[in-house]
């Protein structure tokens, strides 16, 4: 099963994690300021470095792909929305069937090697980026200087190249009115939280990403170590607001029963409120108050209810209103399957 | 002092704050702080930004001054042909000469955006370094006993050069310059 599928630690809280590591090639341009021979340059070294890299990883040249696929991708967070739209020549990435490698050629950096995985597993995937990054750095002569480290287009990425980052889902500090509170807090310890909004720039099921801002003057363990110590800390603070919230047993029972009855009965639904009442059942099957589903359940509701892999699923491509219809449907199927 | 998070009670709690790598101290009541949660968090003194619009960023910098006046004149990158001013627009450097070309700025820019301007991190080529990455749990930190000894030494060759005893001074120099080599 692929990670986005998955369940993984503290996943009641935690929904996935993240790193990423940039480096460039050296005695090339970063890419905004690549011509069209510099980017070829980078797309051959790391297309003839694909094989080399094992994992089953695949090369694959963004314009060969189809639409919807690089949208399903940016819907599981694989790759960036605005990578997916762009037709820039010469953009490509290496992805394996799992999906849980993505190296993107030619975004800012010239290279982007991630690794994702369900729950809260920030230390396994470190050890993975750097085995990858150790085979590469065997064929392509990266950028890198002593004084600053791994050298990218923007200084704020500089020394590690490392963002490690992960999804939280905080529906109970969202309801008491706590979020704020805590989205100070991180931001002032050096850390970087901010909610994941959507294409109407709403925060998109309250979902946010905490991630570390600084690159430089810290060695990856630290990088690793703070963003485990803050995911724990907020963690915390949100079950301990799931606790308050089911003091008044039957008000959060009735608010999620009444959102659960709207899911498996509408004929229709829009992307904006099934993200909504996902989140609220996401919550209350954590909660253990919806008996009907289970986590791996929500899992595929929240993936097969965004447009592009509701329309892979189905393997049609939709309009707005087939896809709200199909989506009521699909919906159905996934709480109804054994 | 009064807790700067309530304003009522009596603050007992200190803690450090970087912000765009100005230190900022904030006292805080017992209460407050475990609600902020930061009693229970042993942070390690890094430094912070979070300023998610680089371009605002950058420009503001440039505006309050705080970059050296000599990127203004028109300093050109050899390699890519960049200047200075192109960076302030985009927030992104054009090649990785530029890191050379502009490094008089970039040391306070770095200063300011990561709160410091060396790397610690993993070397290149350092393929033979085990790549097990340190549990979190594990408080017997390397680094920090480093740091620790550090400081001690940074200690005694002050007291060393105050009590002009240079000889042995110059042996801990040696001890400092080896420990800070290897790091
Ligand atoms: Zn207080
Ligand atoms: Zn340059």
């Amino acid at each position: 099963m692929n990670w986005y599928l998955q369940n993984g630690e503290d996943s009641d809280v935690v929904v996935s994690s993240r790193i990423r590591l940039a480096r460039n090639i050296e005695g090339i341009p970063f890419t905004p300021k690549c011509r069209k021979e510099d980017l070829k340059k980078v797309y051959d070294l790391m297309k003839e470095a694909t094989v080399s890299l094992g994992y089953g990883l695949k090369f694959f040249d963004l314009k060969d792909i189809d639409t919807l696929t690089k949208q399903s991708l940016a819907e599981k967070r694989i790759i960036s929305p605005d990578f997916a739209k762009n037709n820039k020549p010469y953009s490509a990435i290496i992805i394996n069937d799992d999906e849980n490698i993505c190296i993107t050629i030619n975004e800012e950096d010239h290279v982007k090697i991630q690794v994702y995985s369900s729950g809260r597993e920030i230390e396994t995937l470190m050890e993975l980026a750097i085995e990858i990054d150790q085979k590469l750095e065997e064929i392509i002569p990266y950028s890198y200087s002593k004084q600053y480290g791994y050298l990218t287009a923007c200084p704020t990425n500089i020394g590690t190249g490392l963002k490690a980052s992960v999804l939280v889902h905080l529906p109970a500090l969202t309801m008491t009115g706590n979020i704020r509170k805590v989205l100070n807090i991180v931001n002032n310890l050096g850390m970087s939280i901010r909610g994941v909004y959507g294409e109407n720039s709403k925060i998109e099921g309250c979902m946010y990403q905490i991630s570390n801002t600084q690159t430089l003057g810290i060695t990856e363990n630290d990088i690793v170590k703070n963003l485990n110590l803050i995911t724990k800390k907020v963690q915390e603070q949100e079950r301990v607001a799931r606790k308050y919230l089911t003091k008044s047993t039957i008000d959060i029972e009735d608010e999620i029963y009444r959102d659960y009855g709207i899911l498996s009965n509408a004929r229709k639904l829009n992307e904006e409120e099934t993200i909504d009442l996902l989140s609220n059942i996401k919550l209350g099957v954590d909660l253990g108050i919806v008996q009907e589903l289970n986590d791996a359940k929500v899992q595929e509701l929240m993936l097969y209810t965004k447009p592009a892999n509701l329309q892979n699923r189905v393997r049609k491509s939709l309009t707005l209103y087939e896809q709200e219809v199909e989506r009521a449907k699909v919906v159905k199927e996934i709480i109804n399957a054994q | 002092m009064k807790c700067q998070n309530c304003g009522k009670e009596e603050a007992n709690v200190r803690y450090t704050q970087i912000i765009n790598g100005v230190k900022k101290e904030v006292y805080l009541c017992t209460e407050c702080a475990k609600e902020l949660g930061v009693d229970a968090l042993e942070m390690p003194d890094f430094s912070m930004n979070f300023n998610s619009f680089l371009g605002d960023f950058f420009s503001d910098y440039m505006e309050r001054d705080l970059l050296p006046s000599f990127h203004t004149e028109a300093v050109k990158c050899k390699t890519c042909g960049m200047t200075y001013e192109d960076f302030i627009k985009t927030g992104m450097f054009g090649c990785s000469n530029c890191y050379t070309t502009f490094s008089a700025p970039i040391e306070t820019l770095l200063k300011n955006l990561q709160g410091t301007t060396k790397h610690i991190g993993r070397k290149l080529n350092s393929i033979k370094e085990p790549i097990k990455v340190e549990n979190t749990n594990n408080k017997e930190n390397n680094k920090v006993k480093e740091e620790n000894k550090l400081s001690k030494l940074q200690k005694e060759l002050e007291k060393a050069i105050k009590e002009e005893k240079y000889e042995e001074a110059a042996k801990i120099r040696d001890e400092i310059k080896n420990l800070k080599d290897n790091q």
